[in-house]
């Protein structure tokens, strides 16, 4: 099954879903899609004027270009999404990942789609570790 | 991406010289953290597969979506490295996730301890009153 995550470039994340057997949808998959078009030059764009015209799908117009431009790669994800593993307080919230607005809208998207969804929280602690891999390992081999 | 867990003896060298050992068309190029490798889909399934059984929890990877040695990333080329902070914080966390793997193949049940039940407002009437005196 394909499934997504949040965030969506979690290495640990990315990991366990394919040890588990299942295909990870993941930003690194889709933007390598993007990075190889002779559209897109160099960072920080990484998006090609279509992309933003597709991002209007999932945040209208007033929506920051910032909110718009993420929900244009990461949308399609969503809709294409079978199961979903939501990862609430990763401590590394900068970068692509970095925008809050972004990813509670993105929360919001994938409770809405009605999906076999997951929420866990990052581990700080072994303990906290076993219980997160458990139930991740519960879900996936339940899907 | 592959990426060597802190707990495991193994090294990015390691990793990349038993990657070309496999005698597989791939490119390879070894890293501070394991090693990168780019090529046709199923063959760097195998490759990948084969690295695993060194260190099978310990042995971690995800797809990146720079090519290898791409300018516009690439630090000889002084690319940026947005995301380098981020696989740097999960790397470090990489031996918790070793330690739940290995308990997971144990089998071992793992659930955290209940919540503390929250304080009655009575008793926290006491302990104002308590404290006011």
């Amino acid at each position: 099954m394909k499934v997504f995550m949040i965030p969506p470039n979690s290495l640990i994340l990315y990991d366990l879903v394919e040890r588990f057997g299942h295909q990870p949808l993941s930003l690194m998959g889709e933007l390598r899609d993007h990075v190889v078009e002779p559209e897109v030059e160099s960072p920080p764009l990484n998006l090609s004027q279509d992309d933003i015209m597709r991002g209007l799908k999932y945040a209208g117009i007033e929506v920051p270009s910032g909110i718009r431009g993420r929900l244009a790669i990461w949308g399609p994800m969503v809709d294409e999404a079978e199961a979903a593993i939501i990862m609430h307080d990763m401590p590394y919230t900068f970068g692509c990942v970095g925008c809050h607005r972004t990813n509670l809208m993105l929360t919001y998207m994938v409770r809405r789609k009605g999906i076999p969804t997951l929420e866990v929280h990052y581990p700080h602690d072994d303990n906290e570790a076993k219980v997160m891999v458990s139930k991740i390992k519960a879900f996936l081999e339940g899907l | 991406m592959i990426v060597i867990a802190p707990s495991s003896e193994l090294t990015p060298d390691q990793i990349a010289r038993f990657i070309h050992s496999l005698g597989l068309e791939l490119n390879v190029k070894e890293t501070c953290y394991g090693a990168n490798i780019e090529g046709p889909r199923d063959i760097v399934r195998k490759a990948l597969s084969e690295v695993r059984k060194l260190d099978p929890n310990r042995i971690f990877s995800k797809i990146r979506a720079f090519p290898i040695g791409d300018e516009r990333r690439c630090r000889a080329h002084h690319g940026s490295r947005p995301g380098f902070n981020q696989v740097e914080k999960e790397w470090r966390d990489l031996s918790m996730i070793d330690v739940a793997l290995c308990a997971a193949d144990l089998g071992e049940i793992c659930e955290l301890p209940p919540r503390p039940k929250q304080l009655p407002v009575k008793r926290l009437k006491e302990i104002a009153d308590e404290v006011s005196k």
